[in-house]
């Protein structure tokens, strides 16, 4: 192992990342990088590791017996299925969800296509399980996308939130699944709402995996990797 | 406290919506989980509350436990206390730093775990190197969650100073962990 100053750069970088240290900017630009530089990834996930031990100086403490009554009834109560089930296991995790990502919600109705509406709205109903979402976000939020993989149609909703290509170049959409390299969903047209297919061979792949947008020539990328910058991240959430 | 391959499969199971397992998870892990989060809010009211967020984030996180190549408690503490520090900051409104969900990190593989005894003797012993103060400005950026502006106004020093420090003193704790 070398001990060049990037390489202790990145060290110490992943190390606060790992504890939670960075600013909102530093965290939104380190994360970008994680999306696509598995060394990183092991670099925060090794400070993981090893800043949990300090966890074992806690005393364990039991809890109310309430806490668990609540977990329950937060979870387990109220229709299982439904627009109601399936916004509780979207918005919750959501709303407690760290502040990298912003917290939207998208439902589409398979039988209208591009159709995006609000949680709760009548008549919308939820996709088929499974589903996956993301939320991407450029590091100065000049970009805010949303997309979710509906299983019913097999398409990747993208939504625009804010922001657009810069003049002479497109958006391009990337699935990163594990250490593999990212693999294009598609240009995004300038459409405020797009379905994209997914590939057969990149459904199974969704699980884990991040979404990425990158800057490209008109077309999108010649070589079939990003070739510009990536603008934005966000990871798959198991909805 | 069940060993690392009981809860796994605790988790494993919770992701196909086994309530049982669910149940068993929180039996055995909520003690140690409500104590990482006590200690980073400091009040037991509100400590309650987000125990009750931790674990519908695992109910609902438990099929992402695989991808993340994390141990066990590992995965379950840094759940426990990335809440905990979410509601502290939502609440103090405070600006300064950010908290990272470790669930977004789908970074494969299960290697380069350790045992948690000897991981923990291991980090002890390299904590011991670090001057008391530094070592003392880790341990509360970490297990209570504080800031940069939140330890620079605790030590009495500049937040440059107090992120110097830190940043050297993660380049030691790394070095001494021999990677």
């Amino acid at each position: 192992m070398t001990n060049t100053p990037d390489k202790d750069e990145d060290r110490v970088l992943a190390g606060e990342y790992a504890i939670g240290l960075l600013t909102p900017d530093e965290a939104a630009a380190f994360a970008a990088r994680l999306a696509v530089e598995p060394d990183l990834r092991r670099l925060v996930r090794q400070w993981t590791e090893d800043f949990a031990c300090l966890a074992e100086d806690i005393e364990p403490e039991t809890p109310p017996a309430w806490v668990q009554a609540g977990v329950d009834s937060r979870l387990f109560s109220g229709p299982a299925r439904g627009p109601l089930g399936v916004f509780r296991r979207v918005v919750v995790p959501l709303m407690t969800a760290a502040s990298l990502v912003v917290a939207l919600f998208l439902v589409s109705d398979p039988g209208a296509p591009g159709v995006v509406s609000d949680p709760g709205a009548p008549g919308v109903q939820p996709p088929a399980p499974p589903v996956y979402q993301a939320d991407l976000e450029a590091e100065d939020s000049s970009l805010v996308f949303s997309a979710g993989y509906d299983a019913t149609t097999r398409q990747m909703y993208v939504e625009r939130r804010q922001g657009t290509a810069r003049p002479g170049r497109v958006l391009e959409l990337w699935l990163i699944a594990d250490d593999n390299p990212p693999v294009s969903l598609g240009v995004l047209p300038d459409n405020a709402r797009v379905r994209l297919p997914v590939p057969e061979a990149l459904r199974d792949r969704l699980e884990g995996g991040v979404l990425a947008l990158s800057d490209e020539p008109p077309g999108g990328s010649p070589t079939g990797a990003p070739t510009g910058a990536v603008l934005a991240v966000g990871p798959l959430m198991d909805v | 406290m069940l060993d690392d391959d009981e809860i796994e499969r605790l988790i494993a199971a919770t992701a196909l919506d086994d309530r049982a397992a669910f149940n068993a998870l929180y039996t055995a892990t909520s003690a140690k989980l409500f104590g990482v989060v006590l200690r980073v809010l400091n009040n037991r009211n509100a400590a309650e509350e987000t125990l009750q967020d931790v674990y519908i984030k695992i109910w609902h996180n438990a099929g992402r436990y695989q991808v993340n190549g994390l141990s066990p408690m590992t995965w379950l503490i840094t759940i426990a206390r990335n809440t905990a520090i979410d509601a502290r900051r939502r609440k103090t409104r405070e600006a300064d730093g950010d908290l990272h969900e470790m669930l977004a990190d789908s970074a494969p593989g299960p290697e380069n775990r350790m045992s948690e005894g000897s991981g923990h003797a291991r980090l002890s012993a390299c904590f011991a190197e670090l001057e008391p103060d530094r070592a003392g400005a880790v341990r509360r950026a970490y297990l209570d969650g504080k800031s940069y502006a939140e330890l620079a106004a605790q030590y009495g020093v500049p937040l440059n100073t107090m992120r110097s420090w830190l940043r050297r003193s993660l380049l030691n704790l790394w070095e001494c962990l021999g990677r």
